[in-house]
């Protein structure tokens, strides 16, 4: 798929056509990734990921505790 | 109501009575139907983002947020302590997906939301804006 580098105020800018955005489910807001190579001079634009938890089960209420402790000054008073 | 939704309950009223415990607070459950609200996303979708799948982008992580806050702060769903529960609950969701936050711009947003004047959309948004 060929697009040109198009002005976008003092930018540079490529514009995404719709099937694009529509197989990527990408719309205004969607977080986006851009990642270079230099030496094989090739960009990856990517839907940005989240670091998913290993450890998120029921049994791990602990951690809950742990981060109530350490923002316990945050915590008291949200509610007042 | 799937067990997943069950799970999620659980653990929303177990972050309640923790931080009742903790700071001090009314107890209990005011309102069910509002705390199913909580975990009844739209299309039979669930707060997965804790207790479900593994969610892996940001977009579905902050409107699952949004849709989470929106609805604690607006529904009341406990006696006591809604907004603490809000905050402790993504402090931890937040840590363990390991975003970059500012724990004291999203406590102070917690604090002064107006649910009249901002939607889950909105906050979904301004999560999008505040995590890295």
């Amino acid at each position: 798929m060929r697009r040109k580098i198009i002005r976008v105020g003092s930018s540079k800018g490529v514009l995404l056509p719709r099937e694009v955005t529509k197989a990527m489910n990408w719309e205004f807001g969607t977080e986006v990734e851009l990642t270079i190579d230099e030496e094989k001079r090739d960009i990856m634009l990517k839907t940005l990921k989240v670091n998913v938890p290993m450890e998120y089960e029921i049994d791990d209420l602990r951690q809950i505790e742990e981060v109530m402790e350490d923002y316990a000054d945050l915590l008291e008073g949200t509610d007042d | 109501m799937t067990e997943e939704q069950i799970r999620q309950i659980k653990l929303i009223t177990y972050v309640n009575w923790l931080v009742t415990e903790r700071f001090s607070g009314d107890q209990g459950i005011r309102d069910m139907q509002a705390l199913n609200t909580v975990v009844s996303l739209p299309g039979d979708g669930t707060l997965s983002c804790i207790l479900g799948e593994r969610l892996s982008n940001r977009k579905d992580l902050y409107a699952q947020l949004g849709w989470f806050v929106y609805y604690i702060i607006e529904g009341e769903p406990f006696y006591g302590k809604n907004r603490t529960t809000v905050l402790l609950m993504l402090l931890w969701v937040l840590k363990y997906y390991r975003l970059e936050f500012d724990a004291d711009q999203i406590a102070d947003f917690i604090k002064t939301l107006d649910p009249l004047k901002h939607g889950n959309s909105d906050i979904a948004l301004w999560f999008s804006g505040h995590c890295r």
